[in-house]
């Protein structure tokens, strides 16, 4: 077709509800037919974590078509971050994957800073707290994981563990921050603040504390037959189809892919670190479960060395231009004075140009693409999540298995419709 | 053969010297500007001989005052050589309202729904798409968001509208109705004035109940 006539059409006049009803029979042989049904599955349904509708095509039991339909949670955080400042901006990064808020802070911070060109005055104290509170929040984030999955399956104890230990990690953060979930700690420059004394010791209590858990999820589910039922051969992701769309995280590693952005790209200082890639053979929800279950292990030895190495040194760096001087230095000052009011007032300016950062959530690949004008606010700010890809594998996963595995597969993938819909 | 993004660079250069517009390398990202009509055919080159295999986000920016007015940015990843790549092209002439772009589903398919997620954000229609629809915005909604002349804080129907359906053909992305709404202080007024007297009812929800109606609840 000419561009000019593709000018001409319309693209709004397309028509969706030709697309969502997929009706048809067929024969049977014995002179009956079987028809399809088209349902709706969600957006408000319990086991679809939030607001996912899938329009499913089933015959008897079995999906034949599934169409994901996304959008309810879209806030358009994206448009919204280009209105703020760069540091204000931070905490709109929180609330796009709400259980992992601080590998948000993360990608974004990393993302600025390489814009800014300061990756390397940022020290090591600042790259290991962001690796120890990333590690921590990545535990928590499979642990909702872990037990909303069990819970959709049925095995109700393990969702109640599960927020226990969970409850634990969001003592950590509401210890350093203030607040247990959208901490915003993690900043462009550094940190908000500095660690509290008391930080250390509940990191090492808590890798006391943990593992004998991990072991108890271990006993109650690895070995279970009823969860090796329902797991094991379902919703199978081939390794070729993980690829071609663009699955990443725990999904593209469950298929026996090993790859991971902490080892490919290193950032924040995980070079520095030994830890293993934990890989599935069959890519199916079992596969999935146990590659973030061996991942928590791996998030353990991670903390371990990152707490023991944590040297003493700076929160912030020392480039007054993109951090606020310290309190004690405004009121005797000058200097210190004008760039804290600058700071707050309009903000940083990095050159102009654009960063892509890539890091690994625990949802999969995250990263910010921002784009800069030169001026005080991002130009474009673009939120590559892991979620948004994984979703979109998911039909290839659940078109030929029972409706009951839907729910199996949906809780395997471990969306989050914040981040899916920004 | 050790590929990293500077050899694909050299590579693309000499395999198609028509096809490249600008070449950029900044804090070591290496971006390659492309010529929109040869995007299919250097991706498919990128993706079966160099193994960029992985089509990480496809985005868009707007640039309302340059000519082509668009650009559309995709993000590669080549997961065998460790090494990645930023493509763009530049789309959009004046007075064009849906630039055209081809599409690279069938090279990636993953990248259905970020095409479908650039075309309802911005509206670029990418030419090959087998399934164009909106994938964020409600399926009736008639502008783009992302756009850079659309406002940022909501718009004014053109009258009074309480105890009535929203009414969806109202184009609020369009510049001129922009600048008359949003960027005069006169109607900055009636935004605050519509704040207060829809205070219990926002547009797209279903008119209030009645005192009675409440009581009966």
């Amino acid at each position: 077709m000419k561009q000019k006539e593709i000018n001409n059409i319309d693209p709004h006049a397309i028509d969706i509800e030709k697309v969502y009803t997929i009706e048809e029979s067929r024969p049977l042989g014995d002179g009956r037919r079987s028809d399809t049904m088209t349902i709706n599955m969600g957006p408000q349904h319990p086991s679809t974590h939030g607001v996912l509708r899938l329009i499913l095509t089933i015959e008897g039991e079995t999906v034949v078509k599934a169409i994901p339909d996304i959008g309810y949670l879209h806030t358009g955080i994206e448009k919204t971050a280009e209105s703020k400042s760069y540091h204000q901006a931070v905490v709109l990064t929180d609330r796009m994957d709400y259980l992992a808020c601080l590998n948000n802070n993360l990608a974004y911070a990393l993302s600025v800073e390489r814009l800014l060109g300061i990756e390397d005055q940022i020290n090591d104290k600042i790259k290991f707290t962001r690796v120890i509170l990333a590690e921590l929040q990545r535990i928590a984030s499979h642990l909702v994981f872990l037990g909303s999955s069990a819970l959709d399956l049925g095995a109700q104890s393990v969702f109640l563990y599960c927020f226990r230990e969970r409850e634990v990690i969001l003592d950590i953060f509401e210890y350093i921050s203030g607040v247990r979930m959208m901490t915003s700690y993690i900043c462009p420059g550094g940190l908000q603040a500095d660690l509290p004394p008391k930080f250390e010791q509940m990191v090492r209590d808590f890798l006391a504390y943990f593992p004998p858990r991990l072991q108890e999820y271990h006993a109650l589910l690895t070995n279970n037959q009823l969860w090796l039922e329902r797991t094991r051969g379902i919703g199978i992701l081939s390794k070729e189809d993980a690829i071609a769309y663009g699955a990443s995280g725990p999904t593209l590693r469950g298929s026996g892919f090993v790859w991971d952005t902490r080892k490919a790209f290193p950032y924040s200082g995980y070079e520095q670190f030994d830890f293993d890639i934990p890989v599935g053979n069959n890519g199916d929800v079992f596969d999935r479960y146990l590659v973030r279950m061996l991942e928590m292990e791996e998030s353990l030895k991670i903390i371990r060395q990152a707490v023991d190495g944590l040297p003493a040194g700076r929160f912030r760096v020392t480039d007054n231009k993109v951090a606020p001087p310290p309190k004690w230095q405004i009121t005797g000052n000058m200097e210190a004075l004008i760039h804290h009011f600058k700071l707050y007032t309009e903000g940083y300016r990095p050159p102009k140009g654009e960063s892509y950062l890539r890091t690994e959530s625990p949802k999969g690949e995250l990263a910010f693409y921002i784009v800069s004008d030169g001026g005080p606010n991002p130009y474009r700010m673009h939120v590559r999540g892991g979620s948004f890809a994984n979703l979109q594998v998911l039909p290839r996963m659940i078109e030929g298995n029972f409706l009951s595995d839907v729910v199996a597969a949906i809780g395997s993938i471990d969306i989050v419709l914040g981040e899916v819909d920004r | 053969m050790v590929i990293t993004a500077a050899s694909t660079v050299e590579t693309v250069r000499n395999t198609f010297p028509q096809a490249i517009v600008e070449t950029i390398d900044f804090r070591g990202e290496q971006t390659l500007i492309l010529e929109p009509a040869s995007l299919v055919e250097v991706c498919s080159f990128l993706q079966k001989d160099l193994q960029y295999t992985f089509l990480e986000t496809i985005t868009a920016v707007d640039w309302p005052e340059r000519v082509p007015r668009f650009d559309v940015v995709y993000q590669l990843l080549s997961i065998p050589h460790q090494c990645f790549l930023r493509l763009k092209v530049r789309v959009g002439q004046r007075k064009e309202k849906y630039p055209v772009v081809p599409s690279v589903t069938g090279v990636w398919p993953g990248a259905n729904w970020y095409e479908r997620e650039v075309y309802d954000l911005f509206g670029l229609i990418f030419e090959g798409h087998p399934d164009l629809r909106r994938l964020l915005m409600p399926h009736d909604w008639t502008t783009h968001p992302l756009r850079k002349d659309y406002p940022l804080s909501g718009f004014d129907l053109p009258e009074p509208h309480w105890g009535g359906q929203v009414p969806y053909t109202v184009d609020p992305g369009v510049g001129e109705l922009y600048n008359q709404t949003l960027r005069t202080s006169e109607s900055r007024g009636l935004n605050e004035h519509r704040s207060q007297i829809n205070s219990g009812q926002e547009p797209g929800t279903s008119p209030a109940l009645p005192a009675e109606d409440k009581d009966n609840l």
